[in-house]
């Protein structure tokens, strides 16, 4: 059949037993004249009357651990669901690793593992189903797809949940189960929008882990958060959006320049009021 | 407190309205339709005011009985019509189990399925024109019956909140509950003939229903105006008892809601690949064995399916009861046009979740084709049967190339024509986990239209095939038949191919954008 894409990539390979993130295809380029693993361009998007993105330039190096951070509204997910072919930007351009997400999708898609927020998914399939399915509508060979589904289960703790409905899930088994789904055709970007949103703690420090060696196996990750603590400590690069602007971009080190990412996201994006409420709420 | 919830409840409505101009338009013809109920009931009980007493008793006992079964069933039935007031949503607040129950009680009477109970009871009064001690009590006994009606709704469907609470259960129950109303026809039919002696033993049904919680207070009027005020008392009696033990139960239920929410008991047991194994490990494959899957599992899906039984049973049905058969002939093609145009709503039933076929990258390609293949792995053969299986009954060979030519060509000119169709616009569906006959907001007409216009075209497509088999019908040429079924499933099969490679083509062009619809359908 015309549409299946031949898988070009190699099974990973099980380091004594121990589950493995599928390693990213090809070794990342490194040095400065290497592709950039995410490059946006003047990108806009507008519905109606509100200007969601209002010319954004990103560009994010491969190799990066790449945290996305901005107050609600700023037009985080939109950015990410326009990188990822799952929104029409108005004007821009964006490419992944070269390849034009929106001129040559197919291409583009298969090298990023996308975990959407606020998207639904087939949960009427179990948990080990629905990333099989994931894998197999990626072009992945049966063996492979199984060796992988297998990996991500045992690596995210979805062993037991295996055979239950995703449905039958609690937000943080779901928000693993669709980072499995993203991870599991070996993906060399994961752009992953709020992963560790209602996650506990224990399975968030996992995740991170899981992330750091795929990133460590040269790939790359952008991520999306609120939590200002959790990105300084976790990525090397940051990006301050709000108002569909970029604000602030660079090293990590460089963007909160001597201070807590916290207080120079605040203020960057401004709007902090300093008081401490009516009267009636003290209680004391 | 209970001015509070009442208000709360008010308010919830009418932001509804605001949101949409249809649900205004649905409660003015709802309205109406209540108005004319009531003015009606009001006529028909002044009427009865001049009719024997016995008359009067009888009527109310039995619309009262019917009315208090109705209150009781339709919860457990419907349920999460009205979710305005769950005890879920008021747990967080620190409001005392008594006073919710009063707060609870008077919102439900006081809600338009109460308000209209309660004129209809206060009405009831109207009956009793030439009774004055009936007319002055029938508003309370009334009142006692309205209360019992809410309690008895509020009572089953807390008892039933942990049954239900099971997503199996619901979604069964939610499929079940439409049988016997698309049923309604075959059911009104057989009725029709033992309605005579029905009427017969109304009278002796309402002597029991009296002496039972669902009619004993609407009796008592009527007990006093023919006289028996010793059975009036009884029946006083029963009907306080059985609200007072409604509303200790309903208390009880409503205190243990308020502190221990019932859990959503999860379904254990391994399921392994299941249909993951059985189709190819292509992407084609893997939509085809999600499609099988969703199939088995949604209830949504199955939802569409429900009516395809009732074709032979309903076909049967007149042949038995009106001697004409040539229904039977049309089981088959009438199955097949049914099953056509199922896949119109596919992506919109997948909601938000497509968005995985887009990030992957799948192409549209095998989108269309997977889902396709699923659908006719299973109506191809049912189509087949469907046409076979009458006519072996009825020894009727030669008509067999022509009806199954028609059937096949017809649905697989809509497989074809539906795989366009649902990649171009989005069918309004209820969203994954609700009642698969729930209307959801924003049910357009446009969209419906699109429905049955891809139903017209599949016909109008499939019109060499079905004048072929017309003519073999008509004339009883086998030959035409043959050329019926030969051009049905070559011409089908072309126009499926075709359908699959533009909706692919559609849907590689424009997926983000009915992502971004999909996306707003749900309120997102």
């Amino acid at each position: 059949m015309s549409d299946e894409r031949s898988p070009t990539v190699p099974p990973s390979d099980p380091t004594a037993g121990q589950p493995t993130v599928p390693a990213p295809s090809e070794p990342a380029a490194t040095g400065p004249a290497a592709v950039p693993a995410l490059r946006i361009v003047g990108l806009r998007k507008r519905f109606g009357d509100k200007v969601a993105v209002d010319g954004v330039d990103l560009e994010v190096p491969a190799g990066s651990f790449y945290g996305l951070v901005g107050p609600n509204g700023a037009g985080k997910t939109t950015t990410l669901s326009m990188a990822t072919g799952l929104l029409r930007p108005d004007a821009g351009s964006i490419e992944v690793l070269g390849a034009d997400v929106w001129r040559d999708p197919t291409h583009a898609k298969s090298l990023v593992g996308v975990l959407s927020d606020g998207i639904a998914l087939f949960d009427r399939l179990t948990g080990e189903q629905l990333v099989t399915y994931h894998g197999l509508l990626n072009g992945i060979d049966r063996e492979t797809v199984a060796t992988r589904v297998a990996d991500l289960l045992e690596l995210l703790d979805l062993r037991d949940a295996a055979g239950t409905l995703v449905v039958d899930y609690s937000a943080g088994m779901t928000k693993k189960a669709a980072l499995a789904c993203a991870l599991v055709h070996a993906p060399r970007l994961l752009v992953l929008d709020e992963p560790f949103e209602s996650v506990d703690p224990i399975s968030a420090a996992n995740i991170r882990d899981i992330l750091h060696g795929y990133v460590q196996g040269g790939g790359t990750v952008i991520v999306s958060s609120h939590s200002m603590d959790l990105v300084q400590r976790m990525c090397d690069h940051v990006a301050v959006v709000a108002a569909g602007r970029v604000l602030a971009a660079g090293t990590t080190d460089d963007v909160r320049a001597g201070s807590t990412l916290e207080d120079r996201f605040v203020e960057l994006v401004g709007g902090r009021q300093h008081n401490e409420g009516p009267s009636w709420l003290r209680t004391s | 407190m209970v001015a509070h919830l009442l208000s709360l409840r008010w308010q919830v409505m009418r932001n509804g309205l605001r949101r949409s101009v249809w649900q205004v338009v649905a409660l003015v013809i709802g309205g109406l339709y209540g108005v004319g109920v009531l003015v009606g009931l009001v006529a028909g009980l002044v009427a009865l005011s001049f009719a024997p007493a016995q008359w009067a008793w009888t009527a109310a006992v039995l619309v009262g009985s019917v009315a208090v079964l109705g209150w009781a069933v339709v919860p457990l039935l419907a349920r999460g019509v009205d979710q305005t007031l769950s005890v879920e949503k008021l747990r967080s607040f620190p409001i005392p189990a008594d006073r919710l129950l009063v707060a609870l009680l008077v919102c439900g009477v006081l809600g338009i399925p109460g308000i209209v109970t309660t004129v209809a009871a206060l009405a009831t009064s109207l009956s009793w024109l030439q009774h004055p001690l009936s007319a002055v009590v029938a508003p309370f006994s009334g009142l006692v019956g309205v209360l019992t009606c809410v309690a008895a709704s509020r009572v089953l469907e807390s008892l039933t909140t942990r049954l239900a609470s099971r997503r199996r259960y619901r979604e069964v129950m939610g499929v079940v509950v439409f049988v016997p109303v698309i049923l309604a026809g075959p059911i009104i039919g057989f009725a029709g003939q033992g309605i005579g002696s029905v009427v017969d033993r109304l009278p002796g049904i309402a002597e029991v229903a009296a002496w039972t919680p669902l009619g004993a207070a609407w009796a008592v009027p009527g007990e006093l105006a023919l006289g028996r005020p010793l059975e009036a008392l009884a029946k006083s009696v029963i009907a306080l008892a059985s609200l007072g033990l409604l509303l200790l139960a309903w208390r009880r239920a409503l205190a243990s809601a308020l502190v221990a929410p019932p859990v959503e008991e999860r379904t254990g047991s391994a399921k392994g690949l299941g249909p993951f194994r059985w189709f190819p490990a292509t992407p084609t494959g893997a939509v085809a064995a999600r499609a099988a899957v969703y199939w088995l599992r949604d209830p949504r899906y199955g939802g569409s399916l429900v009516v395809v039984p009732l074709v032979p049973v309903f076909a049967v049905f007149v042949a038995v009861t009106g001697g004409n058969d040539w229904l039977l002939y049309a089981i088959g093609p009438g199955i097949a046009a049914l099953l056509a145009v199922t896949l119109c709503a596919d992506v919109s039933y997948d909601g938000t979740a497509f968005a995985a076929h887009l990030s992957t990258g799948v192409s549209g390609r095998a989108d269309r084709a997977g889902r396709v293949l699923t659908l006719s792995l299973f109506a191809v053969p049912l189509v087949v049967l469907a046409t076979v299986l009458p006519l072996a009954a009825l020894g009727a060979w030669q008509q067999l190339p022509a009806l199954l030519g028609m059937g096949l060509g017809v649905m697989l000119t809509g497989f074809g024509a539906s795989s366009v169709a649902s990649a171009k616009f989005l069918m309004p569906v209820p969203a994954a986990g609700e009642s698969p006959f729930k209307s959801p907001p924003g049910a357009t007409v446009t969209s419906a239209l699109g429905m049955y216009a891809t139903w017209l075209l599949s016909f109008a497509l499939a019109v060499p095939e079905l004048a072929l088999g017309i003519a073999s019908l008509v004339t009883g040429s086998v030959l035409l038949g043959v050329l019926a079924l030969v051009v049905g499933v070559a011409l089908g099969t072309v126009l499926l191919v075709v359908g699959v490679s533009r909706g692919g083509a559609l849907l590689d062009a424009r997926g983000p954008e009915l992502l971004t619809r999909l996306r707003s359908a749900r309120g997102a």
